[in-house]
């Protein structure tokens, strides 16, 4: 019987070697197995040469390679569970983002439960599983594309969650998302399309239409139209701000008037609500923007950056019983009210209640349901919306203050001396 | 030589099979026998050996003894627990399936008003 001596288990060691068999697992297996086959075939009759070219040819031409390929395609094979599990994910994430973005445009129960579930699967569970496997499959050189794919696909995804559900850090998150696609995994897909594809232009112009489509979304999200929103409501709210904090009328009306004690009253009853209304207005901007309450005071609301957040503002005015809850306003406000009410006589209070800009009892409804005065104004209305009733309010006030002292000024008796008043 | 399509999805079924009754055997040494029991009809090539030695052995299923022979090393495959139960099931299933496909193929022969 033949035996191979140790230069030619070198030569045919090095030829394997050569022709793409990295693994030594593998190397070793063919190395015995071509050894083998030309031991028998030299057993036959044959040189050393003949039987090591003729058992080399029954592997084809790249025949080694592609034992290795084979191999490793085998080998990294994502196993049944493993295929199950992505799929039913994949699944069950398309579904809950499909039904929840339907359930959120026919403004239905649920769609935000649905669309935070299902991105979450898809960015938490889906995608890296589908990495993962990418990545095992996959050649060195191609790690930056999967790596670069993941984390635009995960963070585009979680932002545009994000953005959905109101919460704060969704634009940072979509913008770094949508600019990694942009910057690598686009480029870095095309350029390897461009180099094995058959026909180039159309794999150029294609890239290009990808580019540009990114581009535009990525200009969309930098100016988009709620700018404009944003920017009518602040001027709405420094009018209704300058228009109450600027009433000065009712200093002159006072020094008109002389300083009685129930001008003093009045004075003090206006200057506490319009003080609560005002510690509310810098506590809300304060807690919604992460600033201190000097800073809040001084600031103006279309330098804020989260003025359509609305969870904060919503937390601190309904679910608490602090000095800041909708609670205590409406408890200011109506007290303010009575006490308003309590200048005029008797006989016209009922008709001077009907003028009062507050409505506390009325029922409003929204979304078929009957809600408060409270909920109607401010749940869930963005920081904007709410400082600019706000700022209304304070103008209320000020304006119900101007009508008492109107009113006190054409009663003569009130603050005049009982007699000496012929005329 | 049978086509690869028919080798391909019985593979798995012959090489445990193989080893069932064997024992151990190295790479060439299953090629071979292969080709001598089922006198050249069935060749499987390398190509489609090594990889399934190597997933086989992945999946637990097989285990493998190194021997040296001279400068190289020669490797044994042989069958763990796991690997047994597959093996007999497969043969099981394999052996149904053949039967089923005698049937459904004679019936065809048997029955040709089938046809019309």
């Amino acid at each position: 019987m033949a035996e191979l001596n140790e230069l030619q288990i070198e030569l045919v060691s090095a030829y394997i070697r050569q022709h793409g068999v990295a693994s030594d697992d593998l190397h070793d297996d063919l190395l015995d197995h071509v050894c083998t086959s030309i031991e028998r075939l030299m057993d036959g009759g044959s040189s050393f040469e003949e039987a090591f070219a003729k058992t080399i040819k029954l592997f084809g031409p790249g025949g080694l390679k592609q034992v290795q390929q084979q191999t490793f395609e085998l080998l990294t094979e994502m196993n049944v569970t493993m295929k199950k599990a992505a799929f039913s994910f994949g699944l069950t994430s398309t579904f809950l983002l499909l039904a929840g973005t339907i359930f959120k445009l026919l403004h239905l129960q649920g769609a935000s439960v649905m669309l935070v579930l299902g991105a979450g699967i898809l960015a938490l569970i889906y995608l890296p599983m589908l990495l993962w496997h990418k990545l095992k499959e996959s050649s060195r050189d191609e790690y930056l594309l999967h790596i670069s794919g993941f984390f635009g696909l995960a963070f585009t995804t979680v932002g545009v969650l994000f953005k959905i559900m109101h919460w704060p850090g969704a634009s940072v998150m979509l913008l770094s998302g949508i600019f990694v696609l942009a910057i690598a995994y686009v480029p870095i897909y095309f350029i390897k399309k461009y180099r094995t594809s058959a026909n180039k232009s159309i794999t150029l112009s294609s890239a290009l239409v990808a580019m540009t489509c990114l581009i535009l979304v990525f200009g969309m999200m930098s100016f988009n139209n709620s700018v404009y929103f944003d920017r009518g409501l602040s001027l709405v709210y420094h009018e209704l701000e300058s228009a109450a904090t600027k009433i000065n009328g009712n200093e002159a009306l006072y020094s008109k008037l002389g300083a009685t004690e129930e001008s003093q009253e009045l004075k003090a009853e206006a200057n506490r609500a319009f003080q609560m209304v005002e510690g509310l207005k810098i506590k809300l901007i304060s807690e919604t923007e992460g600033i201190s309450i000097s800073e809040a005071g001084n600031v103006q609301l279309h330098l804020l950056e989260k003025k359509d957040n609305f969870n904060i503002p919503s937390h601190i005015l309904f679910a608490s019983e602090s000095e800041f809850s909708a609670q205590a306003l409406l408890k200011t406000l109506s007290d303010f009210e009575a006490n308003i009410l309590e200048h005029y006589d008797p006989g016209i209070r009922s008709e001077m209640e009907q003028m009062m800009p507050f409505d506390f009892e009325e029922e409003y409804e929204w979304n078929d349901q009957k809600v408060d005065w409270a909920h109607w104004h401010f749940y869930n209305t963005p920081l904007s919306g709410v400082l600019s009733q706000l700022s209304k309010i304070q103008y209320d006030i000020r304006n119900a203050e101007t009508q008492v002292l109107l009113y006190l000024l054409s009663q003569p008796v009130v603050s005049g001396p009982p007699s000496g008043s012929g005329g | 030589m049978y086509s690869n399509e028919l080798i391909k999805g019985t593979l798995k079924t012959i090489v445990l099979n193989l080893l069932t009754k064997q024992g151990k055997m190295y790479g060439y040494e299953i090629t071979q026998h292969v080709k001598e029991a089922t006198d050249g009809k069935i060749q499987l090539t390398e190509g489609a050996l090594y990889p399934l030695l190597h997933r086989l052995e992945a999946d637990g299923l097989l285990t493998t003894e190194k021997v040296s022979i001279g400068k190289r090393v020669r490797k044994y495959y042989k069958l763990t627990k796991n690997g047994a139960e597959t093996s007999t099931d497969l043969v099981k299933e394999f052996k149904e399936f053949s039967n089923t496909m005698n049937r459904l193929l004679e019936s065809y022969t048997v029955n040709p008003s089938f046809h019309g």
